[in-house]
């Protein structure tokens, strides 16, 4: 594997937010390599530190209170926290787009979907406002909107949360970013809807070699979709491998709780398994193993 | 490319419209909406309405044109400023029938830039070439004494600065219709062209403050933290003064010009503004799609102006509706006290004092008339700032 096929390389990340009851590190020690077209799976429960990882790539963490305090992130061979704000803005949106969990809110609601799309291609590509409607329109077609050149021209608010998610993509997608930051995209959506969505990402990922980094609590999703999968708890990776091994041979004590946690269509029917507890507020992470008050393995000596 | 086939009715219903459509529901608000627009027209015409000049007149065979040539180069830019806005208004409405309404926002934006360059390019020339005359003649009495001719004069033959001593103090009879005042002008005149005063200042000193107030307010509201700490310190400094004690002292150092008085009310009255704007801009920095331009490399002044703003606005249009009541009732206010502008120049609130003389005696008609104007045109811009507030109300915000 050259160097080159590394879109994104993190090292180290560790993300700590300063709030007023004390520090609470988000993200502890974060390595992981997504490579070109790629679709890297960023899985944990809520308030793991997924969300605030991803944005750390686009260096988008809210300072105040947040900071990364250790760590590089390298993105197509380029330290990011060592670019200007200016060289960023370039980055952003261009090399690396994000698309967010709530398609109700993620658009300006006193815009056209049509302009937003358009502002995103001009800024960019630097195109005439004609020429940028051109693309937006034949970018939402690819999305699967049908009458583009009309839906254009619609606000926000006249489209459902799935339509919203396509024009979102199509805005995401209209600069052919090097990566795709995909933060819960379907959580919102229904579920018919949410394997549109997801399809669509995986076209789109082929048909323009973009990577993507899915973050998610949904593991049926990552089965389907990912090639590689990191699984994050309290701020930590616990584990990382290919997905196929994954489901297979899930090692860590964690994972293997995430996976019996889902139900079987192999089974009868029963109370559906559950890990015991809840996950642990990060100004008070337990010391020691971060799961060993939940882990059905827990011993002393991991505390 | 857009449709141009595209029907109508199907069309994208902006956020602005949705509102315009709720405000016209109701029917106070627009009736007070329409005598702002008729005051508006009274003060651009001003001079055409109450003249003692005539619009034409024959003066030994020859045929001149005084009231024309009279005119300065202000009452030409007013004029010419409103031609503009009538034709950028009717090209909003052919906006809306004709454009797509995904274009609408930039051709809208270049119409704005041409109308504001027409009106900008226009003030400079007529400074430059319509030259200031000084026409004392008294064509009233020309026409009777037979030397003029065939004279067409304006519906109020009655300059605001022509004083006539022999008619001083008069009440209200058919020749002047509202009396005249303490030097013999004509009140009507006089209030005509004060609506220029009350309407300018109202408009002028609001568009200060509200340009100071969004832009405290959205620094601060964006970056909250210790900038909002100083920042909403400076703002509660600024509150606890006393805004009328404070532009009394303020105006009795500088000379008394309109544009002063414009400029101390204007910076008076933003802390509103700045806090409305701040905690609009509180809420929406934390909305996803504030965060997705950001993600997109948006600009920082872009996203505060181009995608927050417009979101957060409605409560200081509101409050600008109210502001400008307030404006013109301070400068009435300071007016009536002696601070406003200079005699003869006709202001409402300068016109009102007269009402009470030297020697004590009580001349309503030039109390009650400037008064009733003052009270009618506040008591219009509260109702159209009440009928905003109730179309841009919350239920109807989340349908946009």
């Amino acid at each position: 594997m050259s160097f080159n096929d590394k879109l994104v390389t993190i090292q180290g990340l560790s993300v700590e937010f300063y709030t007023e009851e004390g520090i609470a590190r988000v993200v502890q020690d974060v390595s992981f390599n997504i490579e070109r077209g790629q679709c890297y799976a960023l899985v944990g429960e809520s308030g793991c530190g997924k969300s605030v990882t991803a944005l750390s790539i686009m260096r988008l963490i809210p300072d105040p209170p947040g900071r990364v305090t250790a760590g590089t992130v390298y993105f197509n061979g380029r330290d990011i926290y060592k670019l200007s704000e200016k060289q960023m803005r370039r980055i952003r949106g261009k090399e690396v787009s994000m698309i967010f969990q709530e398609p109700m809110t993620s658009l300006n609601p006193v815009y056209t979907v049509g302009d937003q799309v358009v502002e995103a291609i001009m800024l960019h590509q630097k195109k005439s406002y004609d020429q940028a409607w051109v693309d937006a329109a034949e970018m939402l077609r690819k999305v699967g909107i049908a009458d583009p050149e009309q839906r254009a021209g619609e606000y926000p608010h006249q489209m459902s949360g799935g339509m919203r998610q396509r024009v979102m993509i199509a805005m995401a997608m209209s600069c052919r970013p090097d990566l795709l930051i995909a933060d819960e995209p379907t959580t919102a959506l229904d579920v018919t809807t949410q394997a549109q969505i997801l399809d669509l990402l995986d076209s789109v990922k082929d048909q323009t070699n973009t990577s993507i980094l899915l973050i998610t609590h949904d593991l049926g999703v990552v089965a389907e979709r990912a090639d590689k999968v990191a699984v994050m708890y309290a701020s930590r990776i616990v584990e990382k491998a290919d997905s196929d091994d994954l489901f297979a041979e899930p090692l860590h004590p964690y994972t293997r709780g995430l996976l019996d946690s889902l139900p079987k269509l192999s089974q009868r029917p029963k109370r559906l398994v559950t890990i015991p507890g809840m996950v642990p507020e990060p100004l008070s992470f337990p010391s020691g193993c971060k799961f060993h008050p939940r882990c059905p393995l827990g011993s002393d000596d991991e505390r | 490319m857009p449709n141009k086939q595209t029907p109508k009715s199907q069309w994208g219903i902006s956020y602005g419209e949705l509102v315009w459509r709720e405000f016209v529901k109701n029917r106070l608000s627009v009736i007070a909406g329409m005598f702002i627009i008729f005051l508006f027209i009274v003060a651009i015409f001003a001079p055409f309405i109450a003249n003692d000049k005539p619009y034409v007149v024959e003066i030994e065979g020859q045929r001149y044109f005084p009231l024309f040539r009279h005119l300065g180069a202000i009452d030409y830019g007013v004029l010419l400023a409103g031609v503009v806005a009538v034709v950028q208004l009717i090209l909003i409405r052919r906006n809306k029938k004709r454009v797509d309404p995904s274009e609408r926002g930039e051709v809208l934006l270049k119409q704005i830039m041409i109308s504001a360059g027409v009106i900008v390019v226009g003030l400079v020339l007529l400074y430059l070439f319509v030259p200031r005359r000084l026409d004392a003649t008294n064509y009233h009495a020309m026409v009777e004494s037979g030397r003029a001719e065939n004279a067409v004069f304006a519906p109020i033959p009655y300059g605001y600065a022509r004083t006539n001593l022999s008619v001083r103090e008069q009440p209200p009879s058919r020749r002047h219709l509202l009396g005249t005042d303490d030097v013999g002008s004509d009140v009507l005149a006089r209030l005509i062209h004060g609506s220029r005063i009350s309407l300018s200042v109202g408009f002028v000193a609001v568009g200060i403050s509200v340009v100071i107030g969004v832009v405290i307010g959205a620094v601060l509201g964006y970056f909250g933290g210790r900038v909002d700490f100083v920042g909403m310190r400076f703002i509660e400094i600024m509150m606890a003064i006393p805004q009328f004690f404070l532009i009394i002292t303020v105006v009795a150092f500088f000379p008394r010009s309109l544009l002063n008085i414009m400029i101390i009310i204007g910076i008076t009255s933003w802390t509103m503004d700045a806090r409305f704007i701040r905690a609009e801009f509180f809420k929406l920095r934390e909305q996803d799609f504030v965060q997705a331009a950001h993600a997109q490399g948006i600009g920082l002044r872009s996203i505060l102006f181009r995608h927050m703003l417009p979101n957060g606005v409605a409560p200081v249009l509101v409050n600008a509706t109210f502001g400008i009541a307030g404006a013109i009732f301070i400068e009435a206010a300071l007016s009536f006290l002696g601070f406003g502008v200079a005699p003869p120049t006709p202001s409402w609130g300068q016109m009102l004092s007269l009402g009470v003389t030297t020697t004590g005696r009580f001349l309503w008609w030039l109390s009650v008339f400037p008064g009733l104007a003052i009270f009618f045109t506040v008591l219009a811009y509260n109702l159209v700032g009440e009928g905003l507030r109730d179309a841009i109300d919350p239920k109807l915000r989340k349908a946009a």
